[in-house]
């Protein structure tokens, strides 16, 4: 008989095992998923895991898109261990990528060293201005962030789709739904020929080793630890609440809104519509798997990036749908929130004697 | 008829701790049988067996010599025990008759004459179409004991049911059970409470860690034996020697308002007192009268006007708690687990949660680790926290202890103002006894203490002056010595 046990005291071990379980498990259900659809299990997995950082293309191409993914889940990071759930980063990118886009664009016939920096400060500042409007309305309104900051997507977006169809329009671009290419000047330098991978990773770095100092080694840190235990004890500690809302959902908006800088001024060069595949949502799951700790959030973004990258192998190559890329990221989430119940219960076979 | 309840070797185990260990008990009608014990103790285990909230591992119960299965609360009212929880199970927004009607399939027309009937005989006197939210704790009680009544119980338990009531309701209820227990049902009553056990019951079983203790009558027990055996070693009793009066005044709180937006908090009106240095003055009241929007208002977690609360000769009315800790004041607030401390965190991090400017504990924003666990270390050697290991998470302190912490930690800096909320609530007699010497060796140190607490006798034992909060209003200030329980008991009632 199996019987379910409380744990006396959630273990450690489990708390960072479980990610690799649901995983593990996301492969199964995977496997499975493509054997009813007709395909080898394991030749479909290798199409989707394996091939597509065979080589050296593929392995900067995974560094390029873990990119975004580690620096918004990072940001999301401070806002998550701090009970504040920002869950509209891909509007912080949308808005952080058309401030520093329009900037690129005013200096769209310019070369000077000046103009990178000038683009990527407006991306940040674009980010958090974006996020500062749920923090704001939290703080003073008392509205539910969770709410405002997922409405504002949509309402970057249409921003977005406005700007590239109408005043910001290549004048020579036929009408195409995008702007000018950015100069070369405001553009993120290539780190190797012929590869895609840009200099946007060290800001991702950057950030991973700044929130390790900030969460474990700052008062900045400890208050927000504590008032994502218990917003009571913050208070009765008397921590400064609403100014902790509105930094940790600037912090959150600017590293969103850096890696919208990372998407226009690298690969794409100019602003069009479709500047992120959700980069901004699927950095929730990124943040969760890696627990919400730097180190872990580097790994969960290079897994979570893989399946950008095995959805469109798979494509071309089992015309498979890209889409079973949003089917494993939510395979994912899905498994890591079962598996997390292990943390707290634990399975006890019981033998037949009684 | 005579009804035999018979507990048969009950044995429930828990993970990590036997709360029932081969218990076993019996119980005739015509008598009030307590069942007394420390939190933990396993009497509540025991009560949930009874009711059959919880199913034992091993053992039995029998009601007159048949043996019963009790795996639902259900096959309990089948059997004819009934139970009165400590806390209300009634649907506030229906009418008191839904809620004694709910869960049975008679006639209404019926069940209203049966329903009168049982008032008119035990004086009960509630109006049984008004909502549930309108009665006062007491008259909820009232509204359960009529809800087993209705099934005519041979048994009906009462769990720890005096923790919400007046002195006077208290004194209506002992009335109504010795009334009950004539009439031939066997009547057990849980608590903690040692004077309701000698003033009520005629038999006393004592629990100490999921065994029975002893089984006695209560004619040949007092206090002092009950209060040993329940804890297991005898007990100081400490008393409090007479304060110097001092006239030297330390906080002084003027018209104080605070109106909630939140209809389930209570609003403050007028609150105007003064405390003296190396005074202790006591708030009572029941619980939900607005003690804990004073707590928040004294520690800062509200703010009021600058003005209406002056310590030390400066106006703080519009600090938060951290600033109002620079001018040397501490709170230990009523909810341990949630607010207090956190359980999660590790003990030295909980330490860290009490912040001074002058502590060091964190330098140009940079956490000091070194200083917060040097810190930590002192206040579990002076306050007898049974643990040397400062990195384990508090949770793993039991209620005594973890309050031993957060006193400690508020202490540790020698504050000139502790303000605490019910300081002792849910421990056990030993740590209740240093919790009081605590307190009450402040004192002598000339330093002032507010003490809010729902515990009449803790605050006859600590304070040197009495007020009584009730529905947000706070009654004069006595001295201690002109007060009785019965007059507090009044006066949390509401009346003059």
């Amino acid at each position: 008989m199996i019987k379910i046990v409380k744990r006396d005291q959630p273990s450690r071990a489990i708390f960072f095992f479980t990610p690799v379980l649901a995983i593990f498990l996301t492969l199964v259900a995977g496997g499975l998923i493509f054997f009813i659809l007709g395909f080898k299990p394991f030749e479909a997995l290798k199409f989707f895991f394996i091939i597509p950082i065979a080589d050296k293309y593929g392995f900067s191409e995974l560094l390029l898109k873990a990119t975004p993914l580690c620096l918004i889940a990072i940001g999301l990071s401070f806002c998550f261990k701090s009970n504040n759930w920002n869950i509209g980063a891909e509007g912080q990118l949308t808005f952080g990528a058309i401030v520093s886009g329009g900037v690129a664009l005013l200096f769209y016939e310019q070369e000077g060293f000046y103009i990178l920096p000038i683009v990527i400060l407006a991306g940040a500042i674009g980010g958090m201005l974006y996020a500062s409007i749920p923090a704001i309305l939290k703080t003073y309104f008392n509205t539910n962030e969770i709410l405002v900051s997922l409405m504002l997507v949509y309402v970057s977006k249409l921003i977005l789709d406005y700007l590239v169809v109408g005043p910001w329009s290549n004048p020579e671009g036929f009408n195409f739904p995008e702007t000018r290419q950015f100069s070369d000047s405001a553009k993120l330098p290539l780190l190797f020929e012929g590869l895609r991978i840009h200099a946007g990773i060290f800001l991702a770095l950057a950030a991973v080793v700044i929130s390790w100092f900030v969460f474990y080694k700052t008062y900045l840190g400890f208050q927000m630890k504590v008032s994502g235990f218990s917003l009571k004890t913050a208070k009765y500690a008397g921590y400064k609440g609403k100014k902790m809302i509105i930094l940790v959902f600037l912090i959150s908006g600017a590293c969103a809104g850096l890696a919208g800088v990372g998407e226009i001024t690298g690969p794409i060069g100019q602003l069009h519509r479709e500047i992120s595949p959700d980069y901004g949502f699927t950095a929730i799951i990124v943040a969760f798997l890696g627990r919400l700790h730097p180190v872990g959030i580097i790994f969960a973004s290079l897994v979570v990036a893989i399946t950008y990258l095995g959805a469109e192998t798979a494509q071309i190559f089992m015309q498979i749908p890209k889409y079973t890329g949003q089917v494993f990221q939510g395979m994912i989430l899905f498994f890591l929130l079962a598996s997390d119940y292990l943390l707290f219960f634990k399975i006890k076979f019981i033998g037949s004697k009684k | 008829m005579n009804t035999n309840l018979k507990i048969s070797n009950v044995t429930k185990i828990y993970p990590g701790c036997v709360a029932n260990d081969n218990v076993s008990l019996e119980f005739n009608s015509g008598k009030i049988y307590a069942l007394l014990g420390e939190n933990g103790a396993g009497k509540s285990t025991l009560v949930k067996i009874l009711s059959g909230v919880i199913i034992p591992d091993e053992g039995k119960i029998y009601l007159n010599e048949n043996n019963l299965n009790l795996n639902s609360p259900l096959d309990a009212k089948k059997n004819d025990i009934g139970m009165v929880f400590q806390h209300f199970n009634l649907f506030e927004t229906l009418s008191v008759f839904d809620n004694l009607i709910i869960d049975s399939d008679e006639q209404r027309e019926s069940l209203r004459e049966k329903i009168d009937s049982i008032m008119k005989k035990y004086n009960f006197s509630i109006d049984l179409d008004i909502p549930v939210l309108n009665l006062s704790a007491g008259q909820k009680q009232k509204v359960e004991i009529i809800r087993c009544l209705i099934r005519s119980p041979k048994v009906l338990i009462m769990d720890e049911p005096t923790s919400v009531l007046t002195e006077q309701e208290t004194s209506e209820l002992f009335l109504s059970l010795k009334k009950f227990s004539e009439e031939g049902i066997l009547i057990i009553y849980i608590t903690h409470k040692l004077k309701e056990v000698m003033q009520l019951c005629d038999e006393v079983a004592v629990m100490r860690r999921g065994k029975l203790v002893s089984v006695s009558e209560i004619k040949n027990e007092n206090i002092e034996s009950l209060a040993n055996k329940m804890v297991g070693q005898n007990l100081r009793t400490i008393k409090k020697k007479k304060a110097k009066t001092s006239s030297d005044q330390l906080i002084k709180i003027t018209n104080l308002n605070f109106t909630s937006e939140d209809p389930f908090e209570t609003n403050l009106m007028d609150i105007n007192f003064s405390v003296n240095r190396g005074e202790c003055l006591g708030i009572a009241g029941i619980s939900g009268n607005g003690q804990s929007e004073l707590f928040q208002v004294l520690s800062g977690e509200i703010i009021s006007e600058k003005k209406s609360i002056e310590f030390n000769n400066n106006y703080i009315g519009d600090l938060n708690p951290q600033e109002r800790r620079e001018y040397l004041m501490a709170f230990s607030p009523e909810d341990r687990l949630e607010q207090a401390a956190i359980p999660q965190m590790k003990i030295f991090e909980n330490v860290a949660l009490n912040n001074f400017k002058s502590s060091n504990f964190f330098n140009n924003g940079l956490i000091n680790e070194n200083k917060i666990k040097e810190h930590s270390k002192k206040i579990i050697s002076d306050f007898n926290v049974n643990t040397d290991n400062i990195e384990l998470k508090s949770q793993f302190l039991s209620g005594g202890n973890l309050q031993k912490l957060i006193i400690g930690r508020e202490l540790i800096t020698s504050p000139d103002l502790l303000i605490c909320f019910n300081p002792t609530w849910g421990l056990d007699v030993g740590a209740i006894n240093y919790i009081h010497e605590t307190l009450i060796k402040i004192n002598e140190q000339n330093k002032s203490i507010i003490l809010i607490s729902t515990d009449t006798d803790e605050l006859l034992k600590l304070s040197d002056k009495i007020s009584v909060i009730h529905k947000g209003k706070l009654s004069k200030i006595m001295n201690t010595e002109e007060v009785t329980s019965e007059k507090l008991g009044i006066l949390m009632g509401g009346a003059n």
